[in-house]
């Protein structure tokens, strides 16, 4: 049970130890376990622009530093903008005469203009342009050049660092010999030995470092003018701090400094599982698209649960609560409702060892499980109310779309089972608040339900599946607050 | 495009460079003249249903949740790369907790599985920016002003100097004035407060306050849009809302005070060289008028009491560096990142062999070598 604005009443234990709700949380079937946003590792898939929905690959969104090349942000309120056409007056040519304007067909021009805030690219001088996407006038970064000039300089002094280091070396096991050398009298050799590695000469680095001017501290701070604190301020002409954060290259302090910005990119990103490499998800490349090629989401494998009703908890009482089951898999389910200490702790161990295991181990890259340590923890559970383990274990069956038109049959009910239907059940279950329960606190019941799952992985050589498992899960049900 | 940027295309993996600042955090790749995005240092999280700041936290858990919230938020909506295999610089003030840079590369190294982190002290990177050997760094940043002397690319650990005199404490006066000048707790936003701080705000020169009294009656007073109906900004608020960074009243904490004493805890040889290579940088240094007024009270100050006989600078000069004030300590991180190919970065294998970082503050990686304390 997840809802977009209102509290996730059903969580689902992951595995790493995070309670989520059971739409954010995957489900691996290569690993049988529940995965989610915090244990599995991101990737990113494609870049597109989310406005023009155009994809881009993505060494051409790193060369435009991921802005897209057509849209653009309006730099006051950032709604996208939009363009607009206008016809531009003929020009007046005084020494034409009249007869010639009328023979032109007036120019269409475009401009930039954001619907919502009505900023448009002529508030500040930015010239109409003939055609309607691109040939914006783009802005350099106004410190790229002294920038460029320390990059220069630093990366001189590094390479300087490394042929010296290199140089060292080389004298530590030079082995002198009795007579001198032409070539080692004369240092060609060096100057070889960078050419062969494609280095620079010294000299070039050396030049980088003796042309660099270092910045000149001036004694002279520019202060406010005289006048400063008696002018007016007008507020409407000084731009905000989200403003000014949103081009980090120029900062502009006036609203008559503002610039369109381009449109960053947006991604679409794969998951992939961290034990084994599979993906989770994978999109489709086209952005207009919202569908999967690959989507292993929990809510596909995981029978979902549903609260129907609850009675009040009152600390000491044993109170009802209603339940719905539902099997999403299509195939049938047998379920039964254990307590949350009996689910059996299985460890993600390696497989008895064996000689051939470790042959096969050493062909391939050892797998990197460092992570685990630091990912995966032990979630407190609360432990105030206590369900009541009903003795039974039932069947359910597998999602039928086509069972939600046919008149349904007549199944045996109980007074735990209240009602089947297709590959859902409602069910009735007690649970037992603990006298000790402090009164306001939010009741929250663990339940756990062990689960037949078929795999429908189909087997590889190496691994041999077995196609039924039995799985585990663990759920939180929040039944509101403990009442007096 | 410059002809470096073009180089950092053709190579394989570009670095990217991480300033991770208490309101507002820094990203983007090395070897670019400005970050790809500057975002306040908070993101949404579902749990709670509201944004929550990145350094609000209460236990190593926590922080660890927010950085990796915060890092996802930064690779995969803003600088969109895939953070596995790619180095990483970070930027970080040298009085960093030691809780947060071990959560930081444990995030990074284990979580997001980087393959190198280079550490980067804010006022080294700040030095970079400029090319000087000898350089005070002057940093006002969201919490804490520091003042930390760089001689030719160390940092002199023993004269550096901290005070909580950064755009926190501008907000909270202002704030306060507010409240004095409306008569009403008006309880605004950080947000709101900082925006009148930015548009509104400025530091008046030291014969300007002087002759302008508590009263300031001569400073135009704005009226400040809001939903609720206008807010007047007296122009006392406007003009004496940064004055705590100068109050001399608390045990000389003011700023200007932390600066001289940082030059007076150098070694002699140095304080000339550092009074005339100042560098006033950071967010908060962006105030109009507050370097001015800072390079005044400087000047005045050496020579009244306390410095009077100890210290004998005659010259104060300042520097600009080539980047916008509040993002000064990233691009010295872009340059240095750039330049060393790194080379110096800390690899992954080897954090995971021993996950412990160098640190100035641990005698393990200080000691000297030919100290009888000293372990290989």
């Amino acid at each position: 049970m997840a809802y977009l604005i209102q509290p996730d009443y059903v969580q689902y234990f992951c595995t790493c130890g995070q309670i989520k709700p059971i739409t954010n949380l995957y489900f691996c079937r290569h690993c049988l376990k529940v995965r989610c946003g915090f244990c599995i590792c991101h990737e990113v898939d494609s870049h597109y622009c989310a406005n023009c929905l155009e994809n881009m690959p993505s060494s051409e969104a790193r060369l435009k530093k991921n802005r897209c090349s057509s849209c653009f942000d309006c730099p006051s309120c950032f709604h996208t903008l939009s363009t607009r056409a206008t016809y531009a007056p003929a020009r007046q040519d005084p020494a034409a005469g009249d007869a010639k304007v009328e023979n032109k067909q007036p120019k269409k021009m475009y401009y930039l203009s954001c619907f919502n805030c009505r900023w448009t690219s002529r508030d500040v001088g930015i010239p109409d342009q003939p055609v309607a996407s691109g040939g914006w006038p783009e802005r350099t970064n106004p410190f790229a050049n002294r920038f460029g000039q320390l990059l220069e300089y630093f990366k001189a002094i590094a390479q300087q660092e490394k042929q010296d280091k290199l140089d060292k070396e080389r004298k530590k096991y030079a082995i002198r010999g009795k007579y001198i050398t032409l070539t080692d009298k004369t240092g060609l050799t060096g100057a070889m030995a960078r050419t062969t590695a494609g280095l620079p000469s010294s000299e070039s680095s050396s030049s980088a470092i003796a042309n660099f001017v270092p910045s000149q501290a001036k004694e002279e701070v520019e202060e406010l003018p005289e006048d400063y604190h008696t002018k007016e301020v007008n507020l409407k002409l000084i731009t905000t701090m989200p403003q000014r954060l949103a081009s980090p290259e120029w900062q502009a302090q006036l609203v008559s400094r503002l610039q369109p910005i381009a449109r960053p990119l947006s991604v679409k990103r794969s998951q992939r599982c961290r034990r084994c490499d599979h993906n989770l998800t994978k999109p489709e490349y086209n952005p207009g698209s919202i569908k999967f090629k690959i989507e292993l989401l929990a809510y596909y494998h995981v029978p979902e649960v549903k609260i129907i009703s609850f009675e009040t908890i009152k600390p000491g009482c044993t109170t009802e609560l209603l339940l719905k089951l539902t099997n999403p898999t299509a195939h049938e389910m047998q379920i039964s409702i254990i307590q949350p200490d009996e689910v059996p702790e299985v460890e993600e161990k390696e497989e008895p060892k064996s000689i051939e295991k470790s042959l096969e181990k050493s062909l391939n890259l050892e797998k990197d499980t460092s992570w685990r340590q630091v990912i995966e923890r032990k979630p407190l559970l609360p432990t105030t109310i206590k369900l009541h383990k009903p003795e039974l274990s039932f069947t359910l069956a597998q999602r039928d779309d086509a069972a939600e038109y046919d008149d349904d049959s007549h199944h045996e009910t109980n007074d735990i089972i209240l009602w089947r239907k297709s590959n859902k059940l409602a069910l009735r279950l007690k649970v037992t608040t603990d006298e000790e329960a402090k009164v306001g606190s939010p009741a929250v019941a663990i339940l756990a339900l062990q689960y037949s799952y078929r795999n429908t992985v189909p087997p590889t050589a190496n691994s041999p599946q077995t196609r039924d498992h039995v799985l585990y899960t663990t759920v939180a049900i929040h039944l509101g607050t403990v009442t007096q | 495009m410059t002809l470096y940027e073009g180089i950092a295309l053709i190579q394989e993996k570009q670095a990217v460079v991480l300033d991770l600042g208490t309101d507002y955090t820094k990203f983007g790749f090395t070897g670019e003249a400005a970050p790809r995005c500057i975002i306040p240092s908070q993101f949404w999280c579902t749990k709670d249903r509201r944004y929550k700041r990145v350094h609000h936290y209460n236990s190593t858990e926590e922080l660890y949740e927010n950085l990796v919230q915060m890092l996802h938020l930064l690779y995969f909506r803003h600088v969109l790369v895939n953070p596995k295999e790619r180095k990483v610089v970070v930027v970080e003030s040298l009085l960093t907790t030691t809780q947060f840079r071990e959560t930081l590369a444990k995030v990074l190294f284990m979580h997001y599985e980087v393959s190198g982190v280079t550490w980067w002290d804010s006022a080294r990177a700040c030095a970079a920016t400029l090319g000087t050997p000898i350089v005070l760094v002057v940093n006002i940043g969201a919490k804490e002003a520091e003042v930390v002397a760089v001689v030719h690319g160390v940092p002199v650990v023993h004269a550096i100097q901290s005070e909580p005199l950064g755009a926190q404490t501008l907000h909270d006066n202002l704030a306060r004035m507010l409240d004095e000048d409306n008569n009403a707790q008006l309880n605004l936003e950080p947000s709101v407060i900082e925006d009148i701080k930015v548009r509104t705000c400025f530091v008046p020169g030291r014969q300007l306050v002087a002759q302008l009294g508590g009263q300031c009656s001569s400073v135009r007073s704005v009226q400040y849009p809001r939903a609720s109906g206008a807010l007047t900004v007296s122009g006392r608020a406007r003009a004496l809302a940064a004055e705590p960074l100068f109050d001399r009243d608390r045990e000389q904490a003011s700023l200007p005070d932390a600066v001289l004493r940082c030059i007076r805890s150098c070694p002699i040889d140095t304080r000339r060289a550092l009074a005339e290579n100042v560098l006033v940088t950071g967010g908060g240094a962006a105030l109009p008028g507050l370097k001015a007024r800072l390079a005044c009270e400087l000047r005045h100050l050496v020579s009244q009491d306390p410095y009077k006989d100890s210290l004998h600078v005659a010259k104060f000069k300042f520097h600009s560096s080539p980047c916008e004030d509040n993002v000064c300590a990233w691009v010295g991180g872009a340059l240095c990142g750039a330049a060393d190919w790194g080379v110096r970065a800390a690899p992954r294998d080897q954090y995971l062999r021993e996950p412990r970082l160098r640190d100035w503050a641990c005698l393990l990686h200080n000691t000297p070598p030919d100290h009888h304390h000293h372990c290989p």
